[in-house]
């Protein structure tokens, strides 16, 4: 195949209309680092933009604002990689720059213990923050579930465990409110880069996913789902095994479902 | 900081990324109208939108930190997963109402091809300008199948029953075209 053949897939791959099986060879020759390829593939990307900004813009409800920041709110702030301080290398130092670096030490040296005693203040302060925080969570989650417990409206559902979670189980609180908490015990670990997926489903409705559960080493796990819209009654709730958190649909094996 | 650079597209994921709630609301407000239009049109259905405005967002809450702006625009890649998620949607719905007997749920559509009953004046006026609105028919129509319907262009050519090679030269015209709007230059192979 000459190259003008594999730009030609990358446009098509940028718009997502190859075949699975050209798809997969296009794939393979991206991985071959085609910076030609891969230009052309950003560069259709960035064109491609101009459908949508085709459509008449649409704002959607501030519910959706709303739900989405109060779901943020019960977050934790994303993780991101915190690169570790440069090293000093005293190895490579001259003896003059030993001899300036000792002078300065002695000069600094109050501003140095200050330092340190400001360091070690810092991480008194970070310990407790830490501390405070972990009681705010349970503290708040526990008022959260007590709150949906006296609601006479929470319907509260038993999930049976299924193949590869056969011996598993859990109960499912939901108030159609959209708000719900899910307790589960005694599933499998998560295959290492899997996540175990929460879903409502509706009739007639694609099934809704209600977030990622996280289970200890027994299996054990629960996770609170705060409100949200619920136009369509859920009748089914269930917990499948998918490669990531952020699937939209399931594609993974049924782990829990309600009986 | 000046207020445009605050507004900045890549510098608000940069923020959104360190766990910045504000950053995060102004990216909202600045690109919600172009995710749920985006949903709307290939969705159909107000509330299947609407979710999928909330999961989009968040995932860019959760994953801000994975966006490269050597990979492209901070629009381009939002817009990527909208359209992702919006068309895995869709075909899980698809495959749904395949496996279900009628449930007479009247915010479903049968054929899919027009809004739901109750969308608002605002909704169906999602109507195309700019540069599809000059782009020939025939191409438009071919980018439309694969954009917003994710079909491919074996699937597109046996929807229109047209050859596969016609509908690979309108597909290539009609991005050549986009091409063109946006100032890329036609690529240069290796000698």
């Amino acid at each position: 195949m000459n190259h003008d053949q594999w730009l030609e897939r990358a446009e098509m791959y940028a718009l997502g209309a190859l075949d699975v099986e050209e798809a997969t060879q296009f794939e393979a020759h991206l991985a071959s680092r085609c910076g030609l390829c891969e230009d052309h593939l950003r560069e259709t990307r960035e064109a491609l933009t101009l459908v949508p900004r085709s459509l008449t813009p649409v704002d959607p409800p501030p519910a959706v604002k709303a739900r989405l920041l109060a779901q943020i709110a019960g977050e934790a702030a994303p993780v991101i990689p915190v690169r570790p301080r440069p090293q000093w290398r005293w190895w490579g130092m001259s003896a003059g720059a030993f001899a300036a670096a000792g002078l300065l030490i002695t000069l600094g040296w109050t501003l140095v213990t200050t330092r340190q005693e400001v360091q070690t203040l810092e991480g008194r302060v970070a310990g407790l923050q830490a501390e405070l925080s972990k009681r705010e969570v349970p503290l708040a989650l526990y008022t959260a579930v007590i709150n949906l417990l006296r609601d006479p409206s929470t319907r509260d559902v038993a999930l049976r465990g299924v193949e590869p979670g056969a011996g598993a189980a859990g109960r499912f609180l939901w108030n159609e409110s959209g708000e719900g908490h899910i307790f589960v015990a005694n599933l499998p670990p998560a295959t290492e880069g899997k996540a175990y997926v929460v879903w409502t489903i509706a009739p007639g409705k694609p099934p809704r996913s209600a977030g990622v559960i996280q289970t200890d080493a027994s299996g054990s796990g629960g996770l609170h789902i705060y409100p949200g819209r619920s136009d369509h009654p859920v009748q089914v709730f269930a917990v499948t095994l998918e490669p990531s958190g952020d699937v939209s649909a399931p594609t993974g094996p049924t782990v829990l479902v309600s009986k | 900081m000046s207020a445009e650079r605050g507004n900045d597209p890549a510098r608000l994921i940069q923020e959104i990324a360190s766990g910045n709630r504000d950053a995060f609301e102004r990216f909202y407000d600045r690109y919600a109208s172009l995710v749920y239009a985006l949903a709307l049109r290939i969705l159909h259905v107000r509330s299947d939108a609407q979710d999928l405005v909330q999961e989009v967002l968040l995932q860019v809450w959760r994953q801000a930190g994975s966006y490269s702006p050597e990979r492209g625009s901070p629009e381009a890649w939002l817009l990527t997963i909208t359209r992702s998620r919006a068309i895995d949607k869709h075909r899980s719905v698809r495959r749904i109402e395949r496996g279900l007997p009628a449930t007479g749920d009247p915010s479903r559509l049968e054929g899919g091809g027009k809004l739901e009953s109750g969308t608002t004046q605002s909704d169906a006026r999602l109507t195309l300008h700019g540069a599809l609105q000059k782009m020939p028919e025939a191409q438009r129509t071919v980018l439309e199948l694969a954009y917003f319907e994710g079909l491919t262009q074996s699937e597109i050519a046996a929807r229109l029953g047209e050859p596969l090679g016609t509908v690979k030269t309108r597909i290539r015209a009609a991005l050549q075209r986009l091409r063109e709007l946006t100032g890329a230059k036609a690529p240069e192979g290796p000698s």
